[in-house]
């Protein structure tokens, strides 16, 4: 079944496209890695359903509710992490998480959980604008994985952590699907990354969705269009490559 | 080459057309009291240009220095709000320069504003009063010295918004600033000199006191002793961050 | 969640920012000239005026003209860049939260802030007229049931101008030009009020107020009743207006 559904999802802006009629499927239960080089949508797409930005053209369906009539219902499953982590400078780390899930209407309890999650416990009474890069991306994670909502969009987590945090994380994000009866939506520019956490796949060139299905799939579409297949980078990059020289044939 | 550089991070801040609009709101004022009420000036006796600076200075003086707050607060907050200042803080420029720089920046911008305001001045003086004359010496006169009046207040602004990280606290020290000074008594010179009271001296009524040099030295070597503290601090900034 | 609750999120989000003082500061410095000068109040130039009515009068005129217009703007200041600086709002809007809710709550502060400063007015007023009344061995100490009303009234009447201010700040993405704009739309109030237009320019509006409270302390000076007319429905379309457009445009660039 699948949780989110998009249809020719468009979102320009001005006269650059920056998402680009995409139809996406990601089934509930599922670890959805999307796939693209720096500026090519992700985030763009990821703002779309989370209401915080309009699409130009298309629709989305999240759980059965539909942007913008159900955008409260919509915004109530959802865990989200966004861009540069967001948060309040001025206040510690648990103070922020607080304010979410004061906001969330969730018990006291969820904010230490969270926390403890992340791996942030002992650093929660330090102002947030004072955090290390990869405890502000771990702050903003936890503030998603609060009151471990159904659904989770989570923009490039690893950004700016070291390896064993990458790790950590990485593994996490594996086994919130079993942990809470999750789906994951995760973005990632690096294929190796998502190749250790996703089911399935998307990837994403200059707005347009090039493919999608399964990382089994995933190598056989390659197989069949001469793209190497022994090592998965090489195929995302020969991917892009060969789209982006299509492109630019076309104009 | 700072001063270029300076000038190329405001763009697009908003920063040089809101000393233009400053500069059109205060022009304004002349205009409108013109307008609305040129009875009641062109019966006074006294000089024209006199009269309208009487009836006018103060706001436009007010307007002046609000603008010059917000403009301090502006230029120091395009520094902070992305760590650009961190950025210069790593280059081979040494950070008093960019004060200087943005001092420089807001000191032309003031110019520019000043020449705007003394100008909607002295055409009214032309259209109201027939028998008044555009004099060019007298209206550089006047340029130099506001503008000198105004420097002590330019460079203490300055110096507050580079202290102060986040906009609403130089925007509220500025802003008290003004509001304190605005319920000193006017009449004592000593407190007429003081960095957000200055501006409001003409250089008319300097003169009838006879202290147009006292004023200007000591506005001057107000400047002077603000821009030391600056230096000081940029020296010593380190050990509070 | 309910909107009690929303109002003590944002209050959460004011902690460490220093506004107390920002806003105690003003409310100081608009004393110390008139404990310094007390003397003058002795000699009311002509104006039939009591000492005591005259001490609170020149002392809270700056306060209603220029220093709550501006510590407002300061605020507005204040609640979009703890917004601004870090994304928090970005985070706000993808959580389930109306956005017009959001941004009441938010103006709901600046007032709660104001009233605040207000609070704080008063406790200076009676600290300074006690520290005169001491000076000079004459009793510059007015009735609480005289002053407390008058403050209220000049705050009350800040409000359809808060509206306004926050307007700006939403509207305005730059803040140089929703700060530059604020503060310069104060300095014409005094102009303003002498006008038969005032009513039209919420930022004359707690000067007018103050003014009232003069012209019935000393004779002549100034009308000594409301015009309730024109200005109560113009300034409840005002600050209705102000507070819907917003409600409609906040967070509008965070969404695009």
């Amino acid at each position: 079944m699948n949780i989110i559904e998009t249809n020719n999802l468009t979102k320009t802006y001005g006269d650059f496209t920056a998402v680009n009629e995409i139809s996406l499927h990601i089934q509930k239960g599922h670890v959805y890695g999307f796939l693209g080089p720096n500026g090519a949508g992700k985030s763009t797409t990821m703002k779309l359903f989370l209401g915080l930005t309009q699409p130009t053209g298309g629709s989305f369906q999240i759980d059965g509710k539909t942007y913008p009539k159900d955008r409260v219902p919509i915004l109530k499953t959802i865990g989200s992490f966004i861009e540069a982590p967001a948060f309040y400078g001025n206040l510690t780390g648990e103070e922020n998480l607080d304010i979410i899930r004061k906001i969330l209407g969730l018990p006291r309890q969820s904010v230490t959980d969270a926390l403890e999650l992340v791996g942030l416990t002992q650093f929660k009474k330090r102002l947030a604008k004072r955090y290390s890069l990869g405890m502000k991306q771990r702050l903003g994670l936890a503030g998603a994985l609060l009151g471990r909502p159904p659904i989770l969009i989570l923009d490039e987590p690893t950004n700016g952590l070291d390896p064993v945090g990458i790790h950590e994380i990485r593994s996490l994000i594996r086994s919130l699907p079993q942990q809470f009866n999750c789906t994951v939506l995760v973005s990632s520019h690096l294929l190796s990354e998502m190749e250790l956490m996703a089911d399935d796949i998307g990837i994403l060139n200059h707005g347009q969705l090039l493919f999608e299905g399964t990382m089994e799939q995933l190598r056989q579409t390659a197989k069949a269009n001469g793209f190497p297949t022994d090592n998965l980078e090489d195929t995302f990059l020969a991917m892009i490559d060969d789209d982006n020289r299509k492109r630019g044939q076309i104009r | 080459m700072i001063l270029l550089l300076e000038i190329k991070k405001l763009k697009r801040t908003g920063c040089l057309p809101a000393f233009l609009g400053g500069a059109v709101l205060a022009a304004a004022f002349p205009l409108l009291n013109m307008l609305v009420r040129s009875e009641t000036f062109t019966a006074l006796p006294g000089e024209p240009f006199r009269i309208l600076t009487d009836a006018n200075w103060q706001m436009m003086a007010m307007l002046n220095i609000l603008t010059i707050i917000c403009g301090a607060c502006m230029i120091y907050h395009t520094e902070y709000a992305n760590n650009g200042a961190q950025k210069m803080a790593v280059l081979p420029v040494r950070t008093y320069q960019i004060f200087w720089g943005k001092f420089a920046v807001t000191v032309l911008a003031l110019a520019g504003m000043l020449l705007f305001e003394i100008a909607a001045l002295e055409l009214c003086a032309m259209h109201w009063f027939p028998d008044y004359h555009l004099q060019l010496t007298a209206l550089a006169k006047n340029l130099c010295f506001s503008l000198i009046a105004a420097l002590p207040t330019i460079i203490l602004m300055m110096l507050i918004a580079s202290v102060c990280q986040n906009m609403w606290i130089s925007l509220g020290i500025g802003v008290i600033l003004v509001f304190t000074v605005s319920v000193f008594p006017k009449e004592n010179l000593f407190l007429s000199l003081c960095p957000f009271n200055s501006p409001y001296q003409t250089l008319a009524l300097a003169a009838q006191n006879g202290s147009e040099w006292i004023f200007t030295l000591i506005c001057a070597a107000e400047t002077i002793i603000f821009g030391i503290a600056a230096f000081i601090f940029d020296n010593v900034r380190r050990y509070f961050l | 969640m309910n909107f009690m609750s929303l109002i003590g999120v944002e209050l959460t989000k004011l902690r460490r920012s220093k506004i107390i003082l920002i806003l105690l500061a003003p409310v100081i410095m608009m004393w110390i000239p008139s404990i310094v000068n007390a003397e003058i109040h002795f000699d009311p130039q002509g104006i039939s005026i009591t000492p005591e009515y005259n001490f609170f009068i020149q002392g809270f005129m700056g306060m209603a003209w220029f220093m709550i217009p501006a510590s407002l703007v300061i605020c507005t200041v204040l609640l979009v860049q703890t917004e601004r600086s870090h994304k928090g709002l970005l985070k706000m809007l993808s959580l389930p939260l109306g956005s017009a809710k959001f941004c009441l709550a938010k103006f709901i502060i600046l007032l709660l802030l104001a009233a605040l400063q207000m609070v704080l007015s008063i406790g200076t007023y009676y600290l300074s007229s006690a520290i005169v009344s001491q000076l000079w061995n004459y009793n510059f100490i007015l009735e609480p049931l005289y002053v407390i009303p008058e403050v209220l009234k000049i705050y009350v009447s800040a409000i359809p101008l808060a509206a306004v201010l926050w307007m700006f700040a939403t509207l305005i993405q730059a803040p140089v030009f929703s700060v530059g704009l604020g503060l310069a739309s104060l300095v014409p109030s005094v102009l303003i009020i002498n006008t038969k237009f005032w009513f039209l320019y919420p930022m004359s509006y707690p000067f007018y107020l103050l003014m009232i409270a003069y012209g019935k302390a000393a004779k002549g000076i100034f009308e000594t009743e409301i015009a309730w007319l024109p200005w109560l429905p113009t300034a409840a379309l005002i600050t209705v207006t102000a507070l819907a457009v917003s409600c409609i445009r906040f967070g509008a660039s965070e969404r695009r």
